[in-house]
């Protein structure tokens, strides 16, 4: 399609599709993006041989990646730096944890079970160690557990584990060289000295019309997004970071935070999420559904295995500890930032990329799926079985 | 009134409220109860996070839903001060079923006041109906405003 208006507006109107969908079934508006870019490219391709959404088309994938470090450096920023320093030692044990377990156990299921090869297996392992701060974060408002011990522990501990994700991503599939290391000391002295610059630079010549923290944050994030990517690296890993760096002062700019998110929720992500599920290949997740079983059940497992007997040792009680668990058991952009990321550096396949996007979909979707067809308020469930085992006491006392 | 002096059966009635007409009508019931019967109010909001909650967007949504509840509540605030019905706001994060039933329970409600958003059947099988859930797991009566 070579009139660019009208590819964009085909993108927008799929943008505007997929939103009207998320608003009528209170769904993630990124999780509807992917499945209607998923469906629409099928669409097409069903209909007009050979044809494409055009997702490889130079400034689709422009937006769509600017889209991917903008959500990446926004996620960071969500960080409480205070929570993070009050909690620092659980959340780094449980964090790496989190990220480990599934990283090494998915890699080697991917490699030894599913026969993938070395890199893809490690790509694997990468895509689906991530967790959701966000999943995690809603479910601690929903029980008040935002605000006890135990709940600013997780959330730390999810910046922890995702860190893990995307430094593995940044570091792993790039070859070891000079440019390596001039980024890593680069992006250590940008780091240092953003937490001071950034205040000190916004109160001189911020608060103004021509929007000059918009343009400083993004001149910073494509300048060492540039650097990443010369360095054979990965443009989010830089953008995260400098997130986290830039959470107890940008973060802290409510205004300006809700100006970054209309940018990136109006025009960005839309050709991220849109651009990710438009690469997902339908006929390969029906040829083999059950590499998708496998990838999900690995998932879940090599999270809950490790997670669970660490967040024990932490002493929290079993319910809060398996809730802690089965919460960091998913991730959505980070686990589709991977998988693009290795289908567009020929590390994966685009079948591989297709089961891994599902796997990650999947484990955000299904015990949510779960929880809404068999819904039972939580606090009943307790009082359920506190009733349960006061029965069975009392007819055990009666017996006796 | 000797409705007042005698009711023991609703001495305090929570309203479910999103801001829609529904809901409205739900609040404007409970007022007309609340001055028969001498209760109190409490309104309740539940912001519902998007599922699955993703980075970025759920802050987003609990902004909005903040801004937008806090509007409604000073209009229903007013409205109780003009007829002189006790009343408190609050709001939560989660699902809204749920949170209203807990909180019915927490705080000893005896009447949840709800109004029926008449969802479509595949919207009410993928969201669930709030106003039904409501009546299957509530501790205490449930009216349901259509």
């Amino acid at each position: 399609m070579e009139n660019v208006w009208v590819l964009a507006s085909v993108w927008v109107g799929l943008a505007l599709i997929a939103t009207l969908i998320a608003i009528w079934f209170k769904i993630s508006t990124a999780l509807t993006e992917i499945v209607v870019g998923t469906v629409a490219q099928l669409v097409i391709g069903a209909f007009f041989v050979h044809a494409e959404l055009g997702g490889k088309t130079g400034w689709i994938s422009f937006l769509a990646g600017t889209g991917a470090i903008v959500l990446t450096f926004l996620a960071g920023a969500e960080l409480d730096p205070k929570i993070f320093r009050t909690k620092w030692k659980e959340a780094t044990v449980i964090g790496l944890v989190g990220f480990f377990g599934p990283f090494f156990g998915c890699t080697a299921i991917a490699h030894y079970i599913l026969h993938w090869t070395v890199r893809s297996s490690w790509l694997a392992g990468v895509a689906l160690s991530t967790t959701s701060v966000a999943v995690v974060y809603a479910v601690m408002l929903e029980l008040g557990f935002n605000v006890t011990d135990f709940g600013k522990a997780v959330l730390a501990a999810c910046f922890i584990n995702d860190l893990g994700t995307v430094i593995a991503l940044g570091l792993i599939f790039s070859p070891f060289t000079i440019k390596t290391l001039i980024f890593v000391v680069v992006s250590v002295v940008v780091f240092a000295i953003l937490p001071v610059l950034t205040p000190r630079f916004f109160k001189k010549y911020g608060g103004r019309v021509s929007e000059v923290e918009a343009k400083y944050l993004l001149f910073l994030l494509f300048a060492m997004g540039g650097l990443a990517v010369w360095s054979g690296s990965e443009a989010v890993l830089p953008a995260y970071i400098i997130g986290m760096v830039l959470a107890g002062s940008v973060g802290k700019d409510h205004i300006l935070i809700r100006r970054l998110r209309t940018l990136t929720f109006g025009l960005l992500t839309p050709f991220y999420f849109i651009r990710a599920g438009s690469f997902v290949s339908v006929p390969a997740l029906i040829a083999a559904p059950l590499v998708f079983v496998v990838l999900f059940f690995a998932k879940m497992l090599s999270k809950i295995i490790p997670l669970f007997p660490t967040v024990k040792a932490f002493d929290y009680q079993k319910e809060e500890g398996l809730y802690f668990t089965l919460m960091m058991s998913t991730g959505l952009t980070f686990g589709t930032i991977s998988a693009l990321f290795g289908l567009n550096h020929g590390v994966i396949t685009q079948a591989q990329y297709s089961y891994l996007v599902a796997t990650v979909i999947g484990s955000a979707v299904v015990p949510t799926m779960i929880a809404n067809a068999w819904f039972m308020p939580r606090h009943l469930l307790g009082t359920k079985r506190e009733e349960k085992s006061t029965l069975s006491q009392a007819m055990s006392e009666n017996a006796n | 009134m000797t409705g007042q002096r005698h009711n023991t059966h609703f001495r305090k009635l929570l309203v479910g409220y999103d801001g829609s007409p529904q809901s409205e009508k739900a609040v404007d019931i409970a007022f007309t109860l609340a001055k028969c019967l001498d209760a109190t109010v409490l309104i309740f909001a539940v912001a519902r996070p998007p599922e699955p909650a993703t980075s970025v967007e759920l802050e987003a949504v609990l902004d909005d839903a903040k801004e937008h509840f806090e509007e409604g509540f000073k209009k229903i605030l007013e409205k109780a001060r003009s007829l002189d019905v006790e009343v408190k706001t609050d709001m939560a994060v989660g699902h809204p079923a749920e949170q209203i039933i807990h909180r019915a329970e927490t705080d000893g409600v005896d009447l949840i006041i709800l109004g029926r958003r008449g969802r479509s059947r595949i919207a009410r099988m993928m969201l669930g109906s709030v106003s039904e859930r409501a009546l299957r797991y509530a501790h205490c009566p449930v009216m349901v405003v259509h």
